[in-house]
C-alpha cells in the first residue's frame, strides 16, 4: 500500500514534469516569452529587462522559465510578481498547468477598467509632407474601447525609444543603431494620438481593425501590461516600433508568425503589408486624413466662388461673404478655421492672434445656424498597401559615348520619383545604397558605375496657402572621367540644395534649387573639388508614366566638375512591382569633350 | 548591411538637427494642445527615425494636458471625464459645437449618456454662451456644458 502510494505520487510528479517539458515548447508559450532563435543558443528572449524572465537562465531556456513561472503561480506568495504577469497566468490556467488563484491586483484591474478593451486595431501613420524619410511610416496599436461615445476614447499603445537625457543630436544615430537607447511601451488616449499625428505633424492615419476574438483581445491587453514593465534596447532598423508590434501580435496568435518575416530589417510599411496579407486578420480598414489633407481636400471640392471667398476669409478676415450661399459659406468658414489651426501649429501665428482669428471664424460659422454643412467626401487617397515593394533590381542596356554596356542595379530601399507613386507621397524620393554595375562590351570589363549611399529629394509644391521648401540631399560614389587628363576613377560626391517647387497642374511640377556640392577622389587634380550648383527641372506624373528632366550648372573649384549637366528620366510602371525606364544624360564640359549616355531598363520591385 | 547604410543616412541627416523641443505651455484654452514640438525638416527626420517615447518609469496610461484646473473647480466622476476630454480637444470641440456635428460631440454625448442628435443641436444653439470669447478655457466650457444640459 505504502509502496503503491509512493508509486502513484511518483507517476503524478513525473507526469506533470513531462507535461511541463512539452508545454515549454508550445508555440504560444514561446511567443508570449518572446523567444526567437538565437545565434549562440537555440532560444533567446528579445526582452532585455532582467525581471521579465523569472528563471535565472530563463531568457535562454523556455523549460526553466516555465518551471519558474508555474512555481510562482503555485506558491502564491509573491503577489507583486504574480500581478506582473496576467497573460502568463491566463495561458497556464487555460492549459491546466496551474490552478485558479485568488490574488487581488489593483493596479492591473484599474489599467483594464481604463482600457475597457473591445477590439484591437493596427495604426499606420503616413509620410509627413515634405519629408521623404517619413515614407517608411510608423505603426502603433490601438486598444479599441467599449465605452459609450466614440473610439476617440480608445487608447494607443506605442513602442518607442526613451531618449530623455541622451538627446545629443550627434549621438542620436550612434545610440540608435547600437542599441544605446532603452525602449518600452507607452499608452495614451487615442484622441491624443490623433492630435499628434493628424493635427500637429499632419500625417494621415490608416486604421486596420484586426479580427481578434474576445479572448485574444484580452490576452493582448494582459500582455501589454506585462511588456509595459519592461525595457529593451532599441535598434532603429531592426528591433524598432514595428518589429515589437509583430512580436506582440504573435504572442496573441502564434500561428501568425509575423516577427520571423523580419529577420534583418523592419520597415513599418512592410509590417502593415504583412499583416494585411495574412488571411483573415484584417477585418476593416479606415482612413483618418490629417488636417492638411482635409484642408486640401475640401478646397479641391469647392467651386471657384467658394475658393475666392475662402482666400478672402483667411487673408482679410472677411466672414460675411455675401456672394455665396449659406451652405457653401459653412464649408468655407469651417475650412478657414482648420487653416488657422494649421497656421498656428506651423508657427505662422502668435497665440493671441490665433485665438482671435479662430474665435471670429467660429462665431461667424455658428451664426449661420445651419445644422449640417455638407460633409466633405473622404479624399481619394490610394492606400499605402498598394505601393511597390521597397527593394528594387533593374537590368538595362545602354551606350556611353557610343560604347555599348549592360547594367544591373540593386537598391534595398525605398522609392525614386520615377517609380510608381501609388500609395506614397508625391514628389518625394529616398534611396539607400543603390548599387549599379556595368559591363562594357568594347573593353570587356565590369565596373562599379555608381553607389548612391543616400539620395533624398523632396519636391513639395508651394502655393498661396502652403509654402514648403523643396530640397535634395545626395551622397554617392561614382565612376567619373576627368576630361582634362582622360583619366578614370572613383569620386565620393556629396551635396545639398534647397529651393522652390510650383505645381503648374496637379501632377506637373517645376522646380528651381541652389546648393553646394563637393567631392573627393584620388585621381582628381588636388584630390578634390567644391562646387556651387544651380538646378532647374520639371517633374510630371501622369498615371503610370513619370518624367523627370533637369539641367544643372556647376561652378566648381576644379575644372573637372565645372560643367552643365542635362538629365532626363522616364519611368513607366506596368504592374505594382514591374516597370520600365529610360534615362538620358548629357554632360557639357568646359574642354568641349562632352559625355552622352542613354540607358533603357526593366525594373522589378520585391 | 542594412545598419551600415542607415547609419550613413542618419549621420548625414542629424547634422543640422536640433533636439526635440519642450512642450510650449499655452494655457488651457484654444491652442493649448497645439504644442509646438516638432518643426522643420531636420527635426521631423529625427522624429521619424527615432520614434521617441516619453513616459515615466511606472507603466500606466499617460493622459494629455493636466494642470488646467489648479483651483479644483471640476469635481465628480463624469464631470472630470468630460473635462479631461475637453481640455485635450478644445480646438476640434469648438468647431464641432459651432457647426452642430462631429466626433467630439458624439464622444461627450456618450459620456453624458444623452441623445447624440439633441446634444449636437443644443451645443450649436448655445455655442455663444459655451464659448463667449476667445480666451475661454476648458474649465469654463465644461461647467457650461453641465449647466446647459443639467446633467
Amino acid at each position: 500500500m505504502k509502496f503503491g502510494l509512493f508509486f502513484l505520487f511518483f507517476l503524478f510528479c513525473h507526469g506533470a514534469a513531462a507535461k511541463e517539458r512539452l508545454f515549454a515548447y508550445d508555440r504560444q508559450w514561446l511567443a508570449l516569452l518572446h523567444y526567437q532563435s538565437g545565434i549562440f543558443s537555440e532560444y533567446v528572449g528579445s526582452i532585455d529587462s532582467s525581471g521579465f524572465y523569472l528563471a535565472e537562465n530563463g531568457r535562454y531556456d523556455p523549460e526553466a522559465e516555465l518551471r519558474a513561472t508555474v512555481e510562482l503561480f503555485s506558491k502564491r506568495v509573491d503577489s507583486e510578481t504574480i500581478c506582473r504577469f496576467p497573460a502568463r497566468y491566463k495561458l497556464l490556467l487555460n492549459n491546466r498547468l496551474i490552478k485558479k488563484i485568488d490574488v487581488k491586483c489593483e493596479e492591473y484591474d484599474e489599467f483594464l477598467s481604463d482600457l475597457r478593451p473591445a477590439g484591437i486595431t493596427l495604426l499606420f501613420t503616413d509620410a509627413y509632407m515634405n519629408n521623404p524619410s517619413s515614407m517608411f511610416g510608423h505603426t502603433l496599436l490601438r486598444i479599441d474601447t467599449g465605452r459609450s461615445g466614440t473610439q476617440l476614447l480608445a487608447h494607443g499603445a506605442n513602442y518607442g525609444a526613451f531618449t530623455e537625457g541622451k538627446e545629443n543630436t550627434l549621438l542620436y544615430a550612434v545610440y540608435g543603431l547600437s542599441g544605446g537607447y532603452e525602449a518600452g511601451w507607452t499608452v495614451r488616449p487615442y484622441h491624443s494620438v490623433i492630435n499628434t499625428y493628424n493635427n500637429i505633424e499632419n500625417r494621415d492615419i490608416w486604421e486596420f481593425q484586426l479580427d481578434f476574438s474576445a479572448e485574444e483581445r484580452d490576452m493582448l491587453a494582459a500582455h501589454l501590461w506585462e511588456l509595459g514593465h519592461t525595457r529593451s534596447r532599441y535598434y532603429f532598423f531592426t528591433k524598432n516600433c514595428s518589429y515589437m508590434i509583430m512580436e506582440m501580435l504573435d504572442a496573441v496568435r502564434p500561428s501568425l508568425a509575423l516577427a520571423r518575416q523580419f529577420p534583418l530589417q523592419t520597415i513599418p510599411l512592410d509590417t502593415v503589408k504583412a499583416v494585411y496579407r495574412t488571411p483573415g486578420l484584417v477585418k476593416d480598414v479606415n482612413y483618418r486624413p490629417s488636417r492638411r489633407t482635409e484642408i486640401v481636400n475640401r478646397l479641391e471640392q469647392m467651386n471657384l466662388r467658394q475658393k475666392r471667398a475662402f482666400l478672402r476669409a483667411v487673408r482679410e478676415e472677411d466672414h460675411d461673404l455675401p456672394e455665396i450661399e449659406a451652405a457653401e459659406k459653412a464649408d468655407v468658414l469651417e475650412t478657414a478655421y482648420q487653416y488657422v489651426q494649421y497656421q498656428f501649429v506651423s508657427k505662422e501665428l502668435e497665440l493671441s492672434e490665433y485665438r482671435r482669428r479662430s474665435f471670429a471664424v467660429l462665431a461667424a460659422r455658428n451664426r449661420l445656424g445651419i445644422q449640417k454643412s455638407e460633409t466633405p467626401a473622404k479624399p481619394e487617397t490610394v492606400s499605402p498597401l498598394r505601393s511597390h515593394e521597397a527593394m528594387r533590381a533593374t537590368f538595362g542596356i545602354g551606350s556611353r559615348n557610343g560604347k555599348i554596356f549592360q547594367e544591373i542595379s540593386y537598391r534595398p530601399a525605398y522609392h525614386s520619383l520615377t517609380d510608381a507613386s501609388d500609395g506614397l507621397a508625391t514628389g518625394a524620393e529616398i534611396n539607400f545604397f543603390n548599387l549599379k554595375l556595368r559591363h562594357y562590351d568594347h573593353a570587356d570589363k565590369t565596373v562599379l558605375d555608381r553607389l548612391d549611399i543616400l539620395g533624398i529629394r523632396s519636391l513639395a509644391p508651394a502655393d498661396e496657402l502652403f509654402s514648403p521648401r523643396s530640397f535634395t540631399i545626395a551622397l554617392n560614389i561614382s565612376r567619373e572621367n576627368d576630361p582634362l587628363t582622360g583619366g578614370e576613377g572613383y569620386v565620393l560626391n556629396g551635396g545639398v540644395s534647397a529651393g522652390k517647387t510650383i505645381a503648374a497642374a496637379d501632377s506637373l511640377y517645376f522646380y528651381a534649387m541652389g546648393g553646394v556640392a563637393g567631392g573627393y577622389g584620388g585621381f582628381l587634380p588636388r584630390n578634390q573639388y567644391a562646387a556651387f550648383e544651380l538646378t532647374t527641372g520639371l517633374f510630371a506624373g501622369w498615371g503610370s508614366l513619370k518624367l523627370l528632366a533637369e539641367a544643372t550648372k556647376s561652378f566648381s573649384s576644379s575644372r573637372f566638375a565645372d560643367r552643365m549637366r542635362y538629365r532626363a528620366e522616364v519611368g513607366v510602371s506596368l504592374t505594382q512591382n514591374w516597370g520600365v525606364a529610360a534615362e538620358y544624360l548629357y554632360d557639357e564640359n568646359e574642354k568641349g569633350e562632352d559625355d552622352e549616355e542613354f540607358v533603357t531598363s526593366v525594373r522589378y520591385y520585391f | 548591411m542594412r545598419k551600415i547604410y542607415m547609419l550613413a543616412a542618419v549621420s548625414v541627416l542629424v547634422g543640422a538637427a536640433s533636439g526635440a523641443q519642450a512642450i510650449d505651455s499655452t494655457g488651457c484654452g484654444l491652442g493649448s494642445m497645439a504644442w509646438r514640438g516638432v518643426s522643420g525638416p531636420e527635426a521631423q527626420v529625427l522624429a521619424v527615425t527615432t520614434n521617441t517615447s516619453t513616459g515615466s518609469q511606472t507603466f500606466g496610461i499617460t493622459f494629455g494636458t493636466s494642470g488646467c484646473d489648479p483651483q479644483g473647480r471640476v469635481t465628480g466622476g463624469t464631470q472630470r471625464m468630460v473635462f479631461d476630454f475637453i481640455q485635450n480637444n478644445m480646438e476640434q470641440y469648438a468647431l464641432d459645437a459651432a457647426r452642430g456635428e462631429g466626433e467630439t460631440l458624439e464622444t461627450v454625448a456618450g459620456m453624458l449618456n444623452v441623445d447624440k442628435k439633441t446634444f449636437a443641436a443644443k451645443s450649436q444653439q448655445y455655442f455663444a454662451s459655451i464659448f463667449p470669447d476667445d480666451n475661454v478655457d476648458a474649465v469654463y466650457v465644461t461647467a457650461k456644458i453641465f449647466e446647459i444640459f443639467a446633467v
